[in-house]
């Protein structure tokens, strides 16, 4: 109100009051509060937090009233896996929590996802902040509020969440929340995660915070709507109800130390568990080397067209301050679902903190609190209302590696380690996502639990384990076959087959990823699509001489039914993508590879699609790998021996393996000198190398050099300042490609009368 | 009754023997080179007592029964034979892949949280070593791909090259259609003929478990291929000493679904974790014959904690997918779960709430506690134990370790004491509590996630630290009595004398109930009375086997439902075996929703997505004569006897109390059923401590039971 100014004047404070009012009175609608949504740390302490405090605060008692809590919110976390419909709910991605009265999340269940811990507490305070006293609102016992919108807090509005206040004798005390990633949602995608979104309307379900239980009970008139809105009305009653009773356990446990403890011991508890973690991480961050680490990471697509998209990143750390900044990083895209909100991004660098720097510290939002990020506004890590964002994780995601390869800089040089020094997780959620009508005639849209399987990055010591874990959760799972199976009319014809090939070299190689081939069998009515990136450009780095990834494209073979191939000439299928690709066994069939980036498609009967899990990146020096783990690696199928002499320059007899280990030691010097041939010095590499704008043939997004306020918006000459946000629109890439033919047909005077 | 019943442990054989109204516990060191010489020893000891010889006894019993930790022992020490493994091609990696969370399989929270640390265990089966077969099946059984014989030889033959042992077989949904399965079998017969010296074993997945999920079917065949050769020679040696002390009888073992079969009816998945088992099997019937209702079984040693629930009514806890050692297998295995608190359980400064943490991580035995004086640096659960008064430092564990009370001291002082700025009694009490807290946590967190409230258990403590810990648990749980067990010390042997021969079979199904998009309720009622006759047959056909009279049979059927695509399989108890009409259907249907009502909270039901039978479960079983306990129930407090003259008094102090308190000290063998001890009191026996915190009383009770009761309401703080 203050740069409020009516013809150039600034008003008198009782025109500012009016003004006020007036605005107040005619707000169209409350929108996501930049305010709340800017800010993840904790909020300051309330006056009945410092008057609780004043009468609880032995470290003991608080101790031992937290721990009750976390056994609560860890009995909440297993009734919802258990008892969820969604897939997401059965490998992990849920988390439950109790958060204070002003809407911080202290105590998160063990299990989870932990992003959703730096991501819930903004619907909550959005609820305290508008909701509470409005008289068509209100809070009161026995309320549920549900919400997806990622505009009001979320990683992606696949994600739900069921909150309901605590209260004792009146006063509010809490908030208990469960959060599970539902799937399906009414987009114009199955699944949940549209990639063809281009405005939030195409994203389906938006649900800002609003009530939808009442006295404890889920009003059915909502529920019917919420219930038509989607493609799985099922799904979605179901984990509502699940959501609820996992919320109502937490709730008694709450209300047992209520009664034993009082609310004063309650919520000192909640409030010194925050204080006591956002200390010890400014503790540890104090012992991190005062420097800058720079990074970047490339994302290949917006899942509709290729491109080269820049995620910029900058980590300083000076005393006890830690400071991402990500400016520099692509403009956001008007019209394609791949950017982020900034707290989606905060989010997943809380994951980075919490399972691969400090794993011992309790989840909740005061770990990374005392974190500062900077973002250009409107950019792919800090977009707007108007962007749509159902493909968040690209962003995310790759705003997480960016955030492990710089850290991991730091961890080297830290006194004291938690964990070991690693290379980047690989990072994409290379699965297929799946809808339409079952073999037992259900509509279904969701996802294989594949996108679990991401191969881990190499550490200081030792390779990377295969497809350990997915980068937002721990002890998730890639589930049995057999049991999906039953529900679904495709089949997994490779499940889990080691890619050979598919590798990130190093002294320590990456964990590596696995081929799965579907097909579907049962059904007229279904579809598959993915949701990737890194077909062309690895998504992650490799750290200290290691390699990143390989690229994992999609390859598809259509005009088949691979099961009548099964059945009547079995011999000719193969069991992996590079002898289908390369062999093209099924006469007949078309063969094509493109970007992970598939649309919804419906499948015929007996297509297949491929497409392979990725490796977490290598670390060290190729030519320091011992070479019978080389050999080991061979033996295992995960590396050809043409590939494995070429790289890690192993000489051994390609029958027998054996290892001729002179030779390989000469080998390894030739190639160290040819290394000091093929070098030249900084200034001439950077003379050579540089180019002042980013080549016209290429669609490039973000800064170029070291000018981070210029962003390049797809081609050389238009650009925006970082901080002067522009629309940035991309063709629909249908008209691009009619546009192309158009030209062709042109080109040679077949246009006849059509005109353009 | 006659009757020899044996556990055989890590450290100790313990023996149980029945004899007429003589009931005698002993011990012998476990000879792992020859199980027979330590059972032999400890039944050696009984016939001593009882003035016998060995074969007299083994000539007159009704039975020899064995529990045995030795498979978990042989699975942790990585001793077995070199595996070779087909699966359905394109499904080779799914065992060493382990479902991305084998990693964490068997950790703590703060192993499965480490992701730069996370590394899967040593495999049971080299990747290299596991083979795909050309062949396929979808989930109903119908064939999707023939099975390519030529490949099977050629794979077979592969394997065997590289050294393969045994072959363990695991194709995809072989549970719903093992042609494929049973064809290799054959082949590998026919390649590998069993008179030839050079025949191969073979296990098939679906011989192994029944159930769905080709990762977890495959790692319990490879657990079972890992440990048959292993407990097979063991076994069979137990059996032939048997024998030549004219035992004629089939030898029995301890399974860990809670029965027993013999030999020839086991396979050596099924021993693991027999023995803790037996331990709640024990429990079991004690909570029936004393009348105890709901009781929960708390085992506490020097580096873990292990519960189970029994509850009245007959409901089974199981376990279906159980962890044993890092593998996630299928079985159905009584449910036991394991926390990682005992008296080696290490405590530490809390630099971030500057309080005291307790374990997970333990001192073990070697070096143990800093009290052991084995060079162990870190205060133990032990340690704060002996500073507080509770243990005799010159008689602990009978005597057999001296206790350094010096070396607890300063190792609290060093950890603790400055830190937090206290005492070292203050900071002992600080340790204590705090695992007091862990464990009824954990106790909590698993009673409730079952839908149980603890303050309606009897907690059952036993263990060498359990009558030591049991009442500051029980104080945090509103748990009111609790009763450490007759024969204690040998509970685990008690609860093998006291099994029934049983078998489950289960079959995974995909029976929809309640059909939601149709409207429609199932009405293919041969379907299921088909299945349930088979699996009932084979049951039948097990123990018939075994030479149970057929009249002597019984069956229970279990159904594994859900509602929708939940993950949750809640088990139903099912009276009535067949389905005739709607009736029948929906009377499954209301009581599988009671069952799922009272576990998650009644309205959280929802049977509009529609009801499912996921699994098909018959438990068939001949009843067997049981060892009858003397009435334990402690008498009305009128009736109660005053204790003798306390041998001694020791400065104590105890949580939530201020001071020291001189606390009167028994010897166990001196107090007689009857007697009243008002706390604060400590009982000595040679194997354990009976501490009776403030505010609790101790009654002692027939055969060596005592009773731990709370004067006063508890407050419910939970």
């Amino acid at each position: 109100m203050n740069e409020m100014t009516i013809r150039g004047k600034l008003p008198s404070a009782e025109e500012i009051t009016l003004i006020k009012k007036f605005l107040d009175d005619t707000t169209l609608f409350l929108g996501p509060d930049p305010e709340i949504m800017q800010n993840h740390d904790i909020m300051p302490r309330t006056a009945i937090e410092d008057a609780a405090i004043a009468q609880v605060s032995d470290a003991h008692t608080v101790a031992k009233i937290r721990d009750r809590i976390q056994a609560g919110c860890d009995e909440g976390y297993e009734m919802v896996e258990q008892m969820g419909a969604a897939p997401g709910a059965k490998w992990g991605d849920v988390i439950t929590g109790v958060y204070s009265a002003s809407g911080d999340l202290a105590i998160a269940s063990a299990g989870g996802v932990l992003i959703f811990s730096a991501l819930v507490h903004h619907p909550i305070k959005f609820i305290i902040k508008n909701w509470m006293n409005d008289p068509t609102v209100g809070v009161k016992e026995g309320d549920g509020f549900i919400h997806n919108d990622s505009r009001y807090g979320n990683v992606h509005n696949t994600d739900q969440s069921m909150i309901i206040p605590i209260f004792h004798k009146g006063k509010l005390v809490c908030w208990v929340a469960s959060t599970v990633h539902e799937g399906e949602n009414g987009a114009i995608e199955p699944g949940g995660m549209p990639s063809m979104a281009e405005s939030p309307s195409d994203e389906g379900l938006k649900m800002s915070p609003f009530k939808v239980v009442e006295n404890y009970q889920i009003k059915r008139d909502i529920l019917t709507f919420l219930q038509n809105s989607v493609r799985e009305p099922k799904l979605q009653y179901e984990d509502m109800k699940v959501k609820l009773f996992a919320c109502l356990r937490i709730k008694q446990r709450i209300e047992e130390t209520l009664n034993s403890d009082g609310p004063e011991a309650l919520m000192a508890t909640l409030r010194l568990t925050m204080e006591n973690v956002r200390a010890e991480v400014k503790r540890r961050i104090s012992e991190w080397p005062d420097m800058t680490v720079r990074t970047y990471i490339i994302q290949d697509s917006t899942l509709r067209e290729n491109c080269v998209v820049k995620i910029n990143c900058k980590l300083t750390k000076t005393g006890d301050r830690l400071i991402f900044d990500f400016r520099g990083s692509s403009p956001e895209f008007t019209n394609r679902a791949t950017n982020t909100i900034v707290a989606g991004l905060k989010g997943m660098l809380a994951q980075v903190f919490l399972c691969y720097v400090w794993p011992d510290l309790p989840r909740g939002q005061a770990a990374f609190a005392p974190i500062e990020v900077i973002t250009d506004p409107h950019s792919i890590v800090n977009c707007s209302y108007d962007a749509p964002n159902s493909q968040s994780l690209m962003s995310i995601f790759t705003g997480f590696t960016a955030g492990q390869h710089a850290v991991a800089k730091f961890l080297y040089s830290c006194p004291e380690k938690f964990t070991k020094v690693h290379a980047p997780t690989f990072n994409m959620i290379n699965t297929f996502i799946w809808g339409g009508v079952s073999q037992h005639g259900e509509t279904l849209g969701n996802l294989c639990a594949d996108l679990n399987g991401m191969g881990a990055g190499a550490t200081a010591n030792r390779d990377g384990e295969h497809a350990l874990a997915p980068i937002f959760a721990t002890m998730a799972d890639i589930g049995e076959q057999e049991l999906n199976e039953e529900e679904v009319p495709f089949l997994q014809l490779v499940s889990k087959k080691m890619t050979r090939d598919a590798i990130a070299p190093g002294k320590y190689r990456g964990g590596q990823g696995y081929t799965m081939m579907v097909a579907t069998k049962d059904s007229e009515q279904w579809g598959f699509m993915t949701t990737a990136q890194g077909a062309k450009i690895p998504p992650i780095q490799g750290l200290f001489g290691g390699y990143a990834c390989g690229t994992y494209p999609l390859s598809k073979v259509k005009n088949v039914d691979v099961y009548d191939v099964l059945m009547n000439q079995p011999e000719k299928f193969r069991h992996s993508i590079e002898e289908i690709m390369n062999e093209q066994p099924f006469e007949e069939a078309s063969y094509s590879t493109h970007h992970m980036g598939m649309g919804f498609e419906i499948s015929k009967r007996g297509e297949l699609f491929m497409i392979s899990q990725g490796a977490g990146a290598g670390y060290g020096d190729l030519l320091e790998r011992d070479p019978v783990s080389v050999i080991k690696d061979i033996e295992e199928g995960l590396m050809s021996p043409e590939v494995a002499a070429r790289l890690y320059k192993v000489v051994f007899d390609p029958k027998t393996l054996a290892i001729d280990f002179d030779a390989t030691e000469a080998a390894r010097a030739a190639e160290r000198q040819a290394r000091i041939a093929r070098s030249v010095p900084y200034a001439e590499f950077i003379k050579g190398w540089n180019q002042p704008k980013p080549p016209a043939h290429l669609q490039y997004f973000g800064c170029w050099g070291d000018d981070v306020g210029t962003l390049y918006m797809g081609s050389a000459d238009v650009t925006r300042r970082g901080d002067q946000p522009r629309p940035n629109y991309m063709m629909h890439p249908k008209d691009v490609r009619i546009a192309e033919l158009e030209a062709r047909l042109e080109a040679v005077g077949a246009m006849g009368n059509e005109k353009k | 009754m006659k009757r020899v019943s044996v556990d055989i442990g890590g450290t100790f054989t313990d023996c149980f023997v029945v004899w007429g109204q003589q009931y005698i516990e002993t011990k012998a060191l476990t000879t792992h080179h020859n199980l027979a010489m330590g059972f032999n020893e400890a039944l050696g000891k009984a016939c001593k007592t009882l003035g016998l010889e060995l074969e007299e006894i083994l000539g007159e019993v009704d039975s020899v029964r064995y529990a045995t930790t030795l498979g978990t022992n042989a699975l942790i020490e990585h001793k077995g034979p070199k595996i070779g493994m087909l699966v359905t091609a394109g499904y080779e990696a799914t065992v060493p892949l382990s479902r991305a969370r084998g990693y964490g399989e068997g950790l703590d929270n703060m192993g499965q949280q480490d992701m730069p640390n996370a590394q899967r265990p040593d495999p049971l089966v080299e990747p290299h070593m596991i083979y795909g077969v050309r062949e396929r099946l979808d989930f109903q059984g119908n064939l999707v791909m023939p099975l390519d014989e030529e490949d099977v030889r050629r794979q077979l033959r592969g394997l065997v090259d590289r050294g393969a042992q045994i072959i363990v077989v695991a194709l995809v949904n072989s549970v719903v259609n093992p042609a494929h399965e049973q064809r290799i079998e054959e082949i590998v017969l026919e390649e590998y003929p069993s008179h030839l010296l050079g025949a191969i074993p073979v296990i098939l997945s679906h011989q192994v478990a029944g159930r769905k999920g080709e990762y977890v079917r495959a790692t319990s065949a490879i657990v079972d291929g890992y440990l048959h050769s292993t407990m097979y020679h063991a076994l069979s040696a137990l059996e032939q000493n048997l024998r030549a002390h004219k035992y004629e009888k089939p030898m029995l073992v301890i399974h860990n679904s809670g029965g027993m079969a013999q030999l020839n009816s086991t396979d050596a998945l099924q021993t693991i974790h027999s023995g803790p088992v037996s331990g709640i099997g024990a429990s079991e019937h004690l909570s029936l014959q004393a009348a105890l209702g709901n009781v929960v079984a708390t085992d506490m040693g020097g580096t873990s904690y292990d519960i189970g629930i029994v509850v009245e009514g007959g409901i089974k806890h199981y376990d279906f997918n159980p962890v044993i050692d890092r593998w996630l297998v299928s079985v159905p295995m009584v449910h036991l779960v394991t926390l990682g608190a005992g008296g080696g359980s290490i405590a530490s400064y809390d630099r971030m709430y500057k309080t005291v943490k307790c374990g997970p991580e333990s001192a073990g035995s070697d070096p143990g506690p800093a009290c052991y004086d084995r060079g162990g640096m870190r205060p133990t659960v032990t340690d704060a134990d002996l500073l507080l008064g509770y243990l005799d430092a010159e008689n602990y564990a009978g005597g057999s370790i001296p206790l350094n009370p010096r070396r607890a001291k300063a190792a609290i002082e060093d950890a603790l004491c400055d830190e937090l700025d206290c005492s070292v009694i203050e900071a002992a009490k600080l340790v204590r509590e705090k695992v007091d807290d862990n464990m009824a946590n954990g106790l909590f967190t698993e009673l409730r996630a079952r839908g149980y409230d603890p303050k309606d258990f009897t907690m059952l403590a036993y263990g060498g630290n359990g009558p030591l810990h049991c009442c500051g648990i029980a104080q945090n749980l509103s748990i009111d009595k609790i009763l450490a067990p007759p024969l204690s010390s040998v509970f685990s042997a008690v609860g093998a004398g006291n099994m029934h021969q049983l078998h489950i079979h289960e079959q995974s199904l995909y029976m929809v109930l309640y059909d939601s998009n149709t409207r429609h309720i199932f009405d293919d009622y041969d379907r299921f009375n088909a299945i349930v006759a088979e699996l009932k047959e084979k049951g039948t056909q097990d123990l018939l086997r075994q030479g149970v009279p057929l009249d002597q049979i019984r069956h229970d059927l279990e159904l594994d439902m859900r509602y929708g695509n939940q993950l949750v399989q809640t088990t139903a108890v099912i009276p009535a075996h067949e389905v005739h009409g709607p009736g029948d259907v929906l009377a499954i249907i209301s009581q599988f929703s009671n069952d799922y009502g009272k576990r998650f909270g009644e309205g959280s039901q929802a049977p509009e997505a529609g009801i499912r039978i996921n699994t098909i479960r018959v438990a068939a079983y001949a009843k067997h004569e049981t060892v009858q306990f003397e009435d334990i129930k402690p008498l009305p407090k009128p009736a109660r006897k005053a204790p003798p003259a306390p041998q001694s008094h020791r400065t104590c102090h105890f949580v939530g109390h201020d001071g020291a308190f001189e606390t009167p000290v028994w010897a166990r063998s001196a107090i007689e059923p009857g007697v009243e001890i008002e706390g604060p009191a400590i009982v000595a026996s040679e194997v354990t401590t009976f501490l009776v915190n403030p505010g609790w009383t101790y009654v002692a009770a027939k055969q060596g039971a005592s009773w731990f009761l709370r004067n006063e309401a508890p407050v419910t703080r939970h």
